[in-house]
């Protein structure tokens, strides 16, 4: 009964904020200056005539919220006939746009480039918890050692490291034995099967190992952390008592209790990787939504820009969601708060 | 206890090697658990590996650069006009840099009045998708551009009232004006389309029409593959009219940085670099097997000086005389040397040397001199009558401006050279920098600003650098600076019907003198086109286009290493 009210309230939370999130992603990039009609076609080539049925085309004519003058001649249908109107109800039909520059439908660019961020985040996030649980488990069990020193000194400059230095130093380093960029050497089709997927593979090396050094550092941190406090705890002491190896120890009591705030943070990193993985595609000529993302703002083209938004926040509000379900799963103490 | 041990040991042995070095054989991750073959130059087909007695390998040219196009469809595609002429071909070519050959038409013949072009039409040629390319084919697809369905083609076709084919290899088109730019900024853009892809669409389809099929034409290349944000893939039209290119196949890779793109060249993965930032150019020529060329433009680099009646430029920028004083203050040669790696020129007319004749041969370049440019400044009543280091005008206004430029690295450092110039004559003009478009938004309708660092790619005929200063230019949202001046725009319309090229050049240069007299712009240098190629795979000797990659050269030129 209270784990369901606490969930009804969770949602609701999530979908209010989806709504600001909606309004709030249109105005957003129209208080950016800059005119996408120039920005896009900055082709001197275009005539007046053509600029101006451009416009038309990319519905830009309309005002953007209200017909202020409209609304006073009593033309109260007509005054919200404007690009706000015209964005809500698309997207109400589940129509995201097209898009200003290639001309494609948006929601079929983003079908297609975010499998590609996820296959990255995903490979990228198993590793770093692999190692950071491991890592962070280590430094906290040798506390005061030369090796916590090491992980921690490790953990702390790698964290502050740049994601994108980081990864062009690895290019650098790794020109010649792997791909500078891109996905697939051009021309492979996911057709040619086994040399198809071996080849992304290796584009995705780099990528992958720069995001995953860096998150690394920040579950070593909150591991470490976490184990360190819930072995001070009395329970662990009774468990040395009760006459547990140490690997039964850290096993059964430390790691379970620790998991905690990891479950939060990995829920949390999820959410927010989907846009954080921008300067990684770019370094790496990556194409996902990173990428798409960072030529669109350059170019104004709103579709697109509306389009990645609404997708970053909807993964981070339902990753925020699932944090606070899981949070209420792994700890009975929270529904009740 | 022990084995614990052991194992953190392990993990962080293994975590050390995943970070310290880069690993050219990193630790397993999920996706790369097949071993791969890495051959030492990829290959794009990789499927069979082709026995001696199979065809020869087609000749493959691997481009990397970090930008295609936008968008396929020439109606709703704006960039890269290098790559859509790899498809489309016009009556007119732009050959080199500024010089014209004849395209689909043979021969040319045009009646005293300047109003009747009779064209001969080459025999036998073909569309990619097999359809003949007659005159009746030309007559069609210019009458479709006459309609303003091909937005960005539609200038090309400017001043024409009338397009028919009188016979299968003769076309004759009738202009409403008699024109100078025919043949030289009009034809050449103005694409012959298939009828068999165009025919019967509406404006609205044509918008829509994101397909292969949009780039069809009768061009020494075909499109076989585009993925945006990664490859494009053409192959040659064995059929073009000058016969069969060299290259079978280019591949152009798209990476998100030039950094990236300098990477991929030196580790052999692209065969050329088109567009070489002037930084990366001594690291390229010290590496081994890369050949870097400098070539020939028509780029002009300026300081746009806000010329428009309404515009909110303090009164004394309006002046001619402390307008030629902050030129004597620029270091250009500085501005080529600390921002630009040395690479460029002095720029004095708008048009660089690469016009050939059509620059003012008697404008006389202002020298750096700071003294001189002092001396200006106190001969006209700009004094610094308060001693804070900055002039006033006679109405005690201090000359104070406002200079701007586009956020990057390069800009940032020519807005401060330029700025401790007009310092060091007594004008206060502190950098800032804005984002691309923001600036845009500076001009219409507010021409709210002083100064701005902006540039030019011309078009090969004067013509259009010289419109870009009339009044009309304005309205077209093509001056950056809205200057506007009728001696001026009476002399641009009279070049344009000026049929004599002597008669036609005096008047270019003219227009180059008055520019030169009311500095709507101080011209700061002229960059040229840098692009690299990997020399143990490709020979280019033909850099007359100004891009190795220019169709003219492209289809002749480059030949395969052994």
């Amino acid at each position: 009964m209270q784990r369901s009210d606490y969930l009804i309230r969770r949602m609701f939370f999530a979908l209010g904020t989806l709504v600001v999130v909606i309004v709030f992603n249109f105005f957003l990039f129209r208080i950016l200056p800059g005119d996408p009609i120039k920005a896009i076609v900055r082709s001197p080539r275009l005539t007046r005539e053509a600029r101006e049925r451009l416009r038309v085309d990319f519905g830009l004519d309309k005002p953007v919220f209200f017909d202020a003058e409209r609304l006073t001649e009593g033309d109260v249908v007509g005054a919200f006939d404007t690009q706000f109107t015209a964005y809500v109800r698309a997207l109400l039909h589940g129509n995201l746009g097209i898009s200003f520059r290639s001309r494609r439908d948006v929601a079929e660019v983003l079908a297609e480039r975010v499998w590609r961020t996820v296959v990255l985040v995903a490979g990228a996030e198993t590793l770093a918890l692999v190692f950071g649980m491991a890592l962070g488990l280590a430094s906290a069990w040798r506390r005061g050692t030369r090796l916590e020193t090491t992980i921690l000194l490790w953990a702390l400059f790698s964290w502050g490291l740049p994601n994108f230095f980081l990864g062009i130093i690895l290019l650098l380093l790794a020109r010649g034995h792997l791909p500078v960029g891109g996905m697939v050497v051009p021309g492979l089709k996911p057709e040619a099967g086994l040399a198809y997927w071996a080849d992304v593979g290796r584009h995705l090396i780099l990528p992958t190992i720069t995001m995953a050094i860096v998150y690394t550092s920040s579950y070593v941190l909150i591991m470490r952390s976490s184990v360190v406090e819930v072995l001070s705890e009395d329970y662990i002491l009774t468990a040395k008592a009760k006459g547990l190896n140490t690997f039964q120890i850290l096993r059964d009591h430390a790691l379970k209790n620790a998991m905690l705030p990891m479950a939060t943070m990995v829920a949390l990193n999820l959410g927010y990787t989907v846009g954080g993985a921008i300067q990684v595609e770019t370094v790496f000529s990556w194409p996902g939504i990173g990428r798409l993302m960072y030529d669109a703002v350059q170019l104004r083209d709103y579709p697109i820009l509306q389009g990645t938004f609404l997708l970053l926040a909807v993964s981070v509000v339902v990753a925020n969601l699932l944090a606070d379900i899981l949070y209420s799963v792994l700890d009975p103490r929270v529904k009740a708060e | 206890m022990k084995r614990f041990g052991f194992l953190v040991s392990l993990f962080v042995i293994l975590g050390l090697l995943l970070s310290g070095c880069a690993a050219p054989t990193p630790a397993p991750t999920p996706v790369s658990e097949e071993p791969t073959p890495v051959p030492e130059e990829p290959t794009p087909v990789p499927e069979e590996p082709t026995p001696t007695e199979a065809p020869a390998e087609p000749v493959t040219l691997r481009v990397g650069s970090t930008t295609i196009w936008d968008a396929m469809n020439p109606a709703t595609g704006w960039e890269n006009y290098t790559l859509r002429y790899w498809f489309h071909d016009g009556l007119i070519e732009w050959a080199e840099l500024t010089s014209f050959e004849l395209g689909l038409a043979e021969s040319w013949e045009v009646s005293d009045d300047g109003l009747v072009w009779t064209f001969k039409i080459r025999e036998g040629v073909t569309f990619h998708d097999g359809t003949p390319a007659d005159a009746e084919a030309v007559a069609w697809s210019l009458n479709f551009l006459m309609e303003g369905m091909i937005g960005p083609l539609e200038l090309y076709v400017t001043g024409f009232e009338e397009v028919v084919a009188l016979d299968p290899t003769t076309v004759q088109i009738t202009l409403s004006e008699p024109t100078a730019l025919m043949l030289t900024a009009r034809l050449h853009y103005a694409w012959i389309l298939p009828r068999s892809v165009w025919e019967g669409m509406t404006y609205d389809d044509i918008m829509e029409f994101e397909d292969p099929a949009s780039v069809i034409g009768t061009g020494p290349y075909k499109l076989v593959e585009y993925v945006e944000d990664e490859y494009m893939i053409v192959e040659a039209n064995e059929d073009y009219y000058r016969g069969k290119p060299v290259i079978d196949r280019i591949v152009i890779q798209e990476y998100a940085t030039e950094d990236a793109v300098v990477q991929a060249l030196l580790a052999g993965e692209v065969d050329v670099m088109w567009g070489v930032p002037n930084t990366a150019v001594q690291p390229l020529q010290e590496a081994e097997n890369v050949e870097v060329v400098i070539m020939d433009s028509l780029n002009l680099a300026d300081l746009v000086i806000n010329s428009h009646v309404d515009g909110t430029q303090p009164e004394s920028l309006n002046d001619p005389a402390v307008r030629l004083a902050m030129e004597y203050a620029i270091d250009k040669q500085e501005i080529i040397d600390v921002a630009y790696a040395g690479y460029g020129e002095i720029a004095t007319s708008i048009l660089p040397p690469a016009f050939g004749d059509w620059v003012n041969p008697d404008l006389v370049p202002v020298p750096f001199d700071l003294d001189e440019g002092n001396r200006i400044l106190e001969e006209a009543g700009y004094l610094d009558s308060d001693g804070d280091g900055i002039r006033e005008d006679a109405d005690g206004n201090p000359l104070e401006y406002r200079l701007y430029a586009e956020d990057l690295a390069t800009e940032a450092r020519v807005l401060e050279i330029i700025s401790d110039g007009l310092a060091d004559i007594g004008i206060s003009a502190p950098p800032t920098l804005w984002d691309g478009d923001a600036l845009y938004d500076l001009l219409e309708p507010d021409w709210d600003f002083d100064m701005i660092l902006w540039g030019w790619g011309w078009d090969p005929d004067p013509d259009f650098a010289v419109y870009c200063f009339t009044c009309d230019s304005i309205g077209d949202y093509l001056s950056d600076v809205g200057y506007c001046n009728e001696e001026y725009d009476a002399l641009y319309a009279e070049q344009g019907m000026t049929m004599d090229e002597e008669a036609r050049r005096e008047l270019i240069w003219e227009a180059q003198a008055i520019l030169f007299e009311d500095r709507p712009y101080i011209n700061l240098h002229y960059q040229p086109g840098i692009q690299a190629w990997r020399s143990d795979r490709w020979t280019f000797t033909d850099f007359s286009g100004g891009d190795l990659l220019n169709k003219w050269s492209l289809v002749r030129d480059p030949q395969p290493v052994q």
